[in-house]
């Protein structure tokens, strides 16, 4: 699955996005938690997440092709 | 075909003229405001956010916005339609610039049309409130001794 990372966490990461395969039917609480556990600099930030562009509380059910996205609070205006 | 054009949600302006986009070119506060003005409105409130240069005793260089657009332009869209729903407007406009800018150059242009203007000033201050809490962008400050990516609204202190 494609994950991608803006901002401070592209930079954190060193890498905007990555392709990382998580088991079938994973809940999106659980491939973030893996994400985080790959790139352990993550954890010093308090970290927003989204599926499929809209964002994720962790509950939902992710699969193949699904777009994940990793990124700090936002700071536009 | 008919029956999808029937089932559509019916919104109260058939002619809304709303609008949000994301551009890496100059802002035109002006020409932006412009495009919201409908016949049976009495009153545009605008917003213009520039680059600040001093944040406490900080000074800024300039800054750099990043987003994740695609995301970004829905979370506009539904902002939009959140205003609509709680303050008595016509239309509304933002356009958010990315890369970077200078100081004093325009970040984001919010502009709502009411029939009167209390509304719009109202929707206006929601809708920057808003955009800052949940729309995908990010500023990074470049100082002259280092940089940083301004993770929420509130500034960083250190």
């Amino acid at each position: 699955m494609q994950v991608l990372f803006f901002g401070a966490t592209a930079d954190a990461v060193g890498m905007r996005e990555v392709e990382i395969d998580f088991s079938a039917d994973a809940k999106a609480a659980d491939a973030f938690a893996a994400i985080v556990q790959k790139f352990p600099q993550l954890a010093r930030h308090k970290l927003l997440f989204a599926v499929n562009q809209e964002y994720a509380d962790g509950g939902e059910t992710i699969k193949n092709g699904d777009e994940l996205a990793v990124f700090t609070a936002v700071s536009g205006g | 075909m008919q029956e999808e054009e029937n089932q559509k949600p019916k919104t109260k302006n058939q002619n809304r003229t709303d609008f949000f986009e994301i551009t890496s070119e100059p802002l035109k506060v002006g020409a932006i405001a412009r495009r919201v003005v409908p016949a049976n409105c009495g009153a545009i409130v605008t917003l213009d956010g520039f680059v600040r240069q001093w944040t406490k005793e900080r000074e800024t260089e300039y800054l750099v916005y990043e987003a994740y657009e695609p995301m970004a332009l829905k979370e506009m869209e539904k902002l939009i339609e959140r205003a609509h729903e709680r303050f008595e407007i016509e239309n509304v406009g933002i356009v958010h610039r990315l890369g970077r800018l200078e100081i004093g150059e325009t970040s984001v242009v919010i502009a709502v049309a009411a029939p009167h203007r209390r509304a719009a000033f109202e929707a206006c201050e929601w809708l920057i409130k808003e955009l800052k809490r949940t729309v995908p962008i990010w500023k990074k400050e470049v100082y002259r001794d280092g940089e940083v990516w301004i993770e929420g609204d509130s500034q960083i202190k250190n």
